[in-house]
């Protein structure tokens, strides 16, 4: 009750631990200033016949009690640092997962290097008022071995097209995901709680978070920068899933995109309508 | 400044010409509204921000009552978000910053010994700016209340996305409160820095005279950071700015980093007028002299500058390189020891006291310990991985909601029941200041604590609904009660200081045995002040003319009624 969600993630691990650490100092510190105030007070009350004794402070008292703050200061100063750094490190995907990613020093924004283990690289989109998850093609060396339900006449990997998804994150178990927070329009701020840390999605500038989710399952989050009059509906869920049911998953959703495409498209060629105002002034009469 | 014969310090030197007799002219309440007279102008700042405080807890037990169930539909989502940014708004740009610089405004010229400030048409100025900003603000409820939160971030606040004057009205009332506060902190800056009493060094002067000085000096550094910020969205809104827009070369972050920088100095102004009342107020009702003056002075002075040095902990979650982050961690953390430090020597004040438990001195006891909680809880959020928890969920809402009680609600109010009676000649009723003192150290927590624990399980800051299964219901419906019951124990003192100005019981200049200047005056003062400006020769002014009043009479009972000697 008086803890955050419990951990899926190893980066959320940090996070909690760290946590119960510092309430247990704060409550530490209060309780001992509040207990300290009403001892004093109920025990120097005036009372007839006594006054205050005047007491010059003493320089030493002062520099022991500074030395002390500072002294935990600096402590909770190197946890915090040694923790942050430890989480913003992605670890390497569990047995279970989808790819072997070797570990990353991992900044707010990473640069992550290009090679060969590699995190399962997703991209959310914030927007007024949905997140989008953009997912990677299935890496080179999946599709040399084709998958029973992918989309047949599938070319090269450019053609495959960007699958994506609303509202639902699904992931692999046990697999290391970076997540690339981007938005369209305003701040929105991306958070599961239980997966790792909050991170804001901005436009003009990308920003970066990762988890490893331990456990299949479903995983709600939220948006959690005020974006507007629908941001309380910002919300979203991460649904965890074992290896082959992603890679179905994906597989259905390349293929469901993939068909609505080839629709559209068979709307355009036949009827003209649709077709024209796709180029020059698409907004008749107004300004540029 | 001592002079040489040393007889004593009553004695004029400066022959001063004083003239206060004059009949006025015109009605009372222009009279009043016009003055230059620092005593008028901070009655009426304090009155007006009392007055904001009043409706900020309205639009914010409205919110509550929204938040009450879970999908509750009492309340429009479009009304959630304008009481939400009318009503943050409205506690803290028009009541906690306004509330201090009112109190300095009465409080600083009396306790340096000075016969008014600087620049007094331009208190007037600032009082009207002020006032102006207030009514812009409401007058909007007419039309199109503000809708963008209060720090009306863009790419949100532009156009684009919110295209109604709402955002205009925000920026019009927020620039017009910024300015006047920031001319009056240039005010009593200079105030503070040249009319002090003969023999007022620094160090001599009193602890909230202090925070004064220290506070005006922060609204001059953060106040025109937040002009220029509030300048640039409004070219940005109408004049094709492209200041924090992202697609022509700018950037949102640099308004984040502006307003943040303020808000953040705003938050500080919660807390240093209250450091600096209660380092008055324990003190005198201890019978002792503030344990460690030095410390607790340098303390003040380390607090804004290491608060203001660590804004971007309110950034921890944006795409900014981590060294910074690091950064305003190390200023955050480090101020626990000021802030330690100054706990410390009031704790060390009250051991050995004789403590006389009035109205000031409860409020100030409220004061320290919902402090403790506040800023115990804020060194949690401190942390970069702790803060990535509990950032934007209803939890750090609550950790700075206890920093404004603590601060500005306990700590003003303790400044108000100490320095009513010079301001009236009168006293606050001591049973609803115990009563409202009560109610609000229930609410406070009744309110708060459950709002940590449902911010814990992820319950979002700032949004008009949240949905049942995730166990928050029952954290909701209690702090919408304690809300209520919070609200109520601070319209109780309000509704005190109303009464109380009229039908108060009569004291005399001193009640409470200070030690300051101001106690020198009569109560109410004239509109000069003091008729004779005494010799300054120690931290405890009216402690050296007792004794010196003591060591002429050969009486201690001029002394202990603290009439005024000359
Ligand atoms: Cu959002």
């Amino acid at each position: 009750m008086l803890g955050p969600e419990s951990a899926h993630s190893p980066n959320a691990e940090d996070l909690n631990a760290l946590y119960w650490v510092m309430l247990a100092i704060a409550a530490v510190l209060a309780l001992a200033a509040n207990a300290a105030l009403v001892a004093l007070v109920v025990r120097h009350r005036a009372v007839r016949g006594r006054s205050a004794r005047r007491v010059r402070s003493r320089g030493r008292a002062q520099f022991i009690v500074a030395g002390g703050l500072t002294a935990i200061a600096i402590v909770i100063f190197a946890a915090g640092v040694i923790v942050t750094h430890s989480a913003s490190k992605l670890d390497s995907a569990g047995a279970d997962g989808l790819q072997a990613s070797r570990p990353l020093t991992a900044q707010r924004t990473l640069d992550v290097p290009s090679g060969d283990p590699q995190p399962l690289k997703i991209t959310a989109v914030g927007q007024q008022w949905i997140w989008r998850y953009e997912y990677p093609a299935p890496a080179a060396d999946q599709s040399s071995s084709p998958n029973p339900s992918a989309p047949a006449g599938t070319g090269a990997s450019a053609s495959f097209p960007q699958t994506f998804s609303y509202y639902e994150l699904v992931v692999p178990v046990d697999t290391t995901v970076l997540l690339t927070l981007d938005s369209t329009d305003v701040l929105h701020r991306w958070w599961v709680p239980g997966l790792g840390a909050k991170a804001d999605a901005i436009p003009g500038t990308l920003n970066q978070t990762w988890f490893r989710a331990d456990e299949e399952g479903v995983y709600d989050g939220a948006s959690y920068a005020f974006s507007g009059a629908g941001y309380p509906a910002m919300r979203t869920r991460v649904r965890v899933v074992d290896v082959p049911q992603y890679q179905q998953w994906l597989a259905e959703q390349a293929q469901g995109i993939q068909k609505g495409q080839a629709f559209v498209q068979a709307q355009l060629a036949e009827g003209g309508a649709l077709v024209d105002n796709s180029e020059g002034d698409e907004a008749p009469g107004g300004s540029e | 400044m001592s002079d040489g014969n040393g007889s004593s310090t009553l004695s004029p030197h400066r022959p001063e010409l004083v003239s206060d007799a004059v009949p006025s002219r015109r009605p009372r309440w222009i009279e009043l509204t016009t003055s230059g007279d620092h005593k008028d102008q901070g009655r009426l700042m304090i009155g007006a921000s009392l007055a904001f405080l009043v409706l900020g807890l309205v639009e914010f037990v409205l919110m509550r009552a929204q938040l009450a169930v879970p999908q509750n539909t009492l309340i429009e989502p479009i009304t959630f978000d304008r009481l939400l940014s009318v009503g943050q708004t409205t506690l803290i740009v028009l009541f906690a910053v306004p509330f201090a610089i009112g109190l300095f405004t009465y409080v600083v010229p009396l306790q340096i010994g000075a016969r008014g400030t600087a620049f007094p048409r331009l208190g007037s100025f600032a009082l009207w700016l002020y006032l102006s900003a207030g009514a812009a603000l409401y007058v909007s409820f007419a039309y199109t209340p503000p809708e963008a939160n209060f720090n009306a971030l863009p790419p949100l606040s532009e156009p684009a996305f919110i295209s109604n004057n709402g955002v205009d009205v925000w920026i019009t009332s927020v620039g017009l409160a910024v300015l006047g506060m920031t001319l009056q902190a240039l005010n009593l800056t200079v105030t503070l820095r040249r009319m002090r009493a003969p023999g007022m060094a620094w160090r001599r002067l009193a602890p909230f005279s202090f925070a004064g000085a220290v506070s005006s000096w922060l609204l001059l550094a953060v106040g025109p950071l937040m002009l220029a910020a509030l300048t640039m969205l409004e070219i940005d809104r109408h004049f094709d700015g492209v200041f924090f827009d992202a697609g022509e070369g700018g950037a949102p972050i640099y308004y984040q980093h502006l307003s943040w920088i303020f808000f953040t100095g705003c938050y500080v102004l919660m807390l240093l007028p209250a450091i600096g009342a209660i380092s008055e107020i324990v003190p005198t009702f201890s019978g002792k002299p503030l344990f460690s003056r030095g410390a607790v002075l340098a303390s003040m002075v380390a607090i804004p500058v290491l608060g203001v040095l660590a804004w971007m902990q309110n950034m921890f979650t944006a795409s900014i390189p981590v060294g910074w982050l690091y950064g305003a961690m190390l200023m955050a953390l480090l101020l626990l020891l000021p802030l330690g430090l100054t706990f410390y020597n009031w704790l060390a004040t009250l051991a050995g006291g004789a403590i006389r438990l009035r109205a000031p001195m409860l409020f100030a006891l409220g004061a320290i310990s919902t402090l403790a909680f506040g800023l115990a809880g804020e060194l949690i959020q401190a942390v970069i991985p702790v803060n990535w928890l509990l950032a934007d969920t209803v939890a750090a809402t609550a950790e700075t909601a206890y920093v404004l009680v603590g601060g500005s609600v306990l700590g003003g109010l303790a400044a108000l029941h100490y320095w009513f009676p010079k301001m009236t000649g009168r006293l606050m009723g001591e049973s609803m200041a115990g009563l409202s003192l009560l109610l609000i150290l229930v609410g406070v927590h009744l309110t708060f604590i459950p709002m940590f624990l449902a911010g814990l399980e992820g319950q979002p800051v700032d949004a008009y609904r949240f949905f049942e299964g995730q166990g928050l219901d029952t954290y909701n419906l209690i702090a919408t009660i304690g809300s209520v019951v919070l609200s109520i124990g601070i319209l109780v003192s309000v509704i005190n200081a109303a009464r109380s100005a009229s039908r108060g019981v009569e004291v005399g200049p001193d009640p409470w045995h200070g030690e300051t200047l101001e106690w020198y005056a009569p109560s109410p003062p004239p509109e000069h002040n003091f008729d004779v400006i005494p010799d300054v020769r120690s931290a405890e002014p009216l402690r050296d003319i007792r004794d010196a009043v003591l060591a002429r009479e050969g009486s201690s009972e001029q002394a202990e009624q603290g009439a005024p000697v000359a």
